[in-house]
């Protein structure tokens, strides 16, 4: 997708990155006030959400950097940190709850990064482990383009040893990552799906076959690995499809490199449902068998999801049989019934991920 | 002349818009009767006039506007098809001149329906959209709509003026009382084949709008995900099945075409109810014990209610408990 418009908040006008992220793009741009002039100039559009994609807004941070992830009640968390670089994508994937969670979505980026990493340099200094990834209100990666906010934070968490910090994305812009300092406290994680999914619901995105080649570079650059499988999406075949990626998976990482791999299956609250249908006519993943979960988003049917994972972590067992494995948004009964296990039955699900983060990228624990 | 009888207006000296109306003879080959521009009734048969204009005449003339080529209709569709009927070569008719202020003339016809009878939705439909297209501003559009008994609410008038740009189908729709407005302006999204099908779906199941609206969520996501029409999925054998059985009363029939929809748009879920009502009914639980599982199966959580008058009563429920505590129904009940 590529940015048609730059909006500068005029507080920001001469901040430097916002110049450089100007020059960069060498396109025209236009001063507002405040966000409500890039709302309006994206609110006639025909499609907003394709506008919102299309218009690019460097603004600061007012608020905080750090939040908790948005977690949802009945369901288990992973207690990941979000560092908030800035929302939403350029890629446009079907699912994507960011299309109905900002009012209306734009691509904004916060140019503060002298405030973001003074709160930064506060949040390491309590030498506790911590995950932070800035993966959650947007693609961590689409950004490397315009910016270097990835090598200052490689850069600062590698000064460290306590926290770790994960770069998710759907991209292969890896380049700027080789020769980085990173001191193995970056994780590049890919969220990954099958060639058809990626192919019909998530557009504009890498394919499965770069994701994993820039995976295997980053591993080769000696960066620790993630992988999300989610959202997972249930169709005819699907199966047998998740068994050849994770096949794929494996024969290009070592399994010894991979810090976590997450499975969650395809949720949604209800106004996305209402978002696929009318920006994307031809999509069909929200006609499968769903319920309304006590948290309010629409879920596959329990069984199903259980099966589904079942079938998925069997897989990845037999391929890595140590490699941690955890399930975003469950409740007990599917971590049981998919894992063989509670998260309480070690400690929680964020100190299992805390105790894998600190074995695969060297953290120092107890202190 | 044809026709006995007038309505007196001649002569008028009133300013009412028709008392500028000119009264005179027309030839019914001069009128255009498929101009439908102030035709408000839905109503196409004209055999109950046919009697009363034979033997009395023409009680009320029509109301005409000239045109290019002869004259429109302005009042008095069904009189004039009446005539035809009977055979007139000309009729009596009130005739507006070509330059007349259309606004007026769209009040009269408006009127001349309005204030007989009740308009139905259709018809209000179509008086709203001939005084939008005619009015001057929204000022008068407003006055105009709520002299002659139409509504004005901002929540129902844009509503109301799609209804007689509907396709034709869901229109008759709504005048057979098979839909509402709110399943019409539905329907109005799908195409005239489309809508026709599901209006004559509904009308063969007789079913209100809560029903209807579950039946067409359940038809069209299913025709989605398998890529066919709602037209084939109605016209699939089970379905048919179900439809033409005319043996079975037409609420079983109702709840049966919702069962077979539902069980094919989520079949592991129709499953997992089946199987679990099968265990329940197996458990024997009586009409004092309810037993009644997580909320769409996603938590954990049965509960269990029970009915009692008195101490007796709760003694012999707790027996029962400890039997279905030991029956394996439970067992696979609560395993999932």
């Amino acid at each position: 997708m590529r940015i048609s418009k730059l909006f500068i908040n005029q507080e920001v006008a001469d901040h430097p990155l916002a110049q450089s992220i100007r020059a960069r793009l060498n396109l025209p741009s236009e001063s507002v006030q405040n966000a409500r002039q890039v709302h309006a100039a994206i609110a006639s559009a025909p499609d907003p959400v394709q506008s919102g994609k299309e218009i690019l807004y460097l603004t600061r941070n007012r608020g905080a950097f750090f939040k908790r992830c948005p977690g949802t009640s009945h369901y288990t968390c992973c207690d990941y940190q979000i560092l908030h670089i800035g929302t939403f994508c350029s890629m446009d994937c079907t699912y994507c709850i960011l299309q109905t969670y900002f009012h209306p979505p734009i691509l904004e980026y916060f140019v503060n990064h002298e405030d973001l990493m003074a709160e930064l340099d506060k949040v390491l200094a309590a030498k506790t482990i911590l995950r932070i990834g800035t993966g959650e209100f947007t693609d961590s990666l689409i950004w490397e383009l315009w910016t270097d906010l990835s090598k200052l934070l490689i850069e600062r968490f590698a000064a460290q040893q306590h926290a770790v910090l994960e770069l998710k994305t759907k991209t292969t812009a890896i380049e700027k990552l080789q020769n980085l300092k990173h001191n193995r406290k970056t994780i590049t994680a890919w969220s990954l799906n099958t060639s058809r999914i990626i192919r019909t619901e998530e557009r504009a995105t890498a394919r499965l076959s770069a994701r994993l080649k820039a995976a295997a570079r980053c591993e080769k650059w000696g960066y620790p690995l993630a992988f999300h499988f989610d959202p997972l999406i249930i169709y005819d075949g699907c199966e047998q499809a998740y068994i050849r990626v994770i096949e794929s998976l494996f024969s290009h990482v070592s399994a010894e490199n991979i810090v976590w791999i997450s499975l969650g299956a395809l949720r949604f609250v209800p106004s996305v449902k209402t978002m696929i249908q009318k920006r994307f006519p031809d999509s069909k993943i929200v006609y499968a068998e769903f319920i309304k979960g006590p948290d309010g988003k629409m879920r596959y049917f329990k069984p199903l999801r259980i099966n589904l994972y079942r079938k998925i972590i069997a897989c990845i067992r037999d391929h890595a049989p140590d490699v941690t494995v955890y399930l975003c948004m469950e409740d007990d009964e599917v971590w049981q019934k998919a894992l063989g296990f509670k998260p309480d039955d070690i400690g929680g699900l964020p100190h299992m991920l805390d105790m894998s983060a600190a074995r695969h990228c060297n953290l120092k624990l107890g202190e | 002349m044809d026709s006995k009888a007038s309505d007196g207006h001649q002569g008028a000296e009133n300013s009412s818009p028709d008392s500028v109306a000119r009264a005179d003879t027309v030839s019914l080959t001069e009128i255009n009767a498929k101009d439908a521009t102030f035709r408000i009734t839905t109503r196409k048969q004209f055999e109950d006039l046919l009697d009363t204009i034979q033997s009395l005449g023409l009680l009320h003339p029509p109301v005409l506007i000239e045109n290019s080529s002869g004259y429109s209709i302005v009042c008095g569709f069904r009189r004039i098809a009446a005539c035809r009927q009977l055979g007139w070569k000309s009729i009596n008719a009130r005739i507006h001149k070509a330059g007349a202020d259309r606004f007026e003339i769209a009040r009269l016809a408006i009127a001349d329906n309005a204030l007989q009878r009740p308009l139905n939705l259709v018809e209000t439909s179509r008086a709203l959209n001939l005084l939008a297209d005619t009015s001057p501003d929204q000022q008068q559009f407003k006055e105009a709509a709520l002299s002659l008994g139409l509504p004005i609410s901002p929540s129902v008038v844009p509503k109301a003026l799609e209804i007689c740009r509907l396709p034709l189908p869901i229109q008759e729709g709504i005048l057979s009382g098979t839909i509402n407005m709110s399943m019409a302006l539905e329907l109005g999204e799908f195409d005239a084949a489309v809508a026709s099908t599901l209006v004559g779906f509904f009308s063969q199941l007789k079913v209100g709008l809560n029903k209807q609206r579950e039946l067409l969520l359940l038809l069209t996501e299913i025709a989605k995900r398998e890529d066919i029409s709602v037209q084939q999925l109605i016209a699939d054998k089970p379905l048919q099945d179900i439809l033409q059985n005319t043996v079975i009363d037409r609420a079983i029939q109702r709840q049966n075409i919702r069962s077979y929809l539902r069980q094919r748009r989520y079949p592991a879920i129709s499953k997992a109810e089946a199987d679990y009502q099968k265990r329940v009914r197996q458990l024997k639980l009586g009409k004092q014990i309810q037993l009644v599982p997580p909320k769409n199966f996603e938590g954990t959580t049965y509960a269990l209610t029970l009915h009692f008058e008195n101490r007796q009563d709760l003694s012999n429920l707790n027996k029962r408990i400890e039997k279905i505590l030991e029956h394996p129904a439970l067992g696979k009940i609560l395993k999932r």
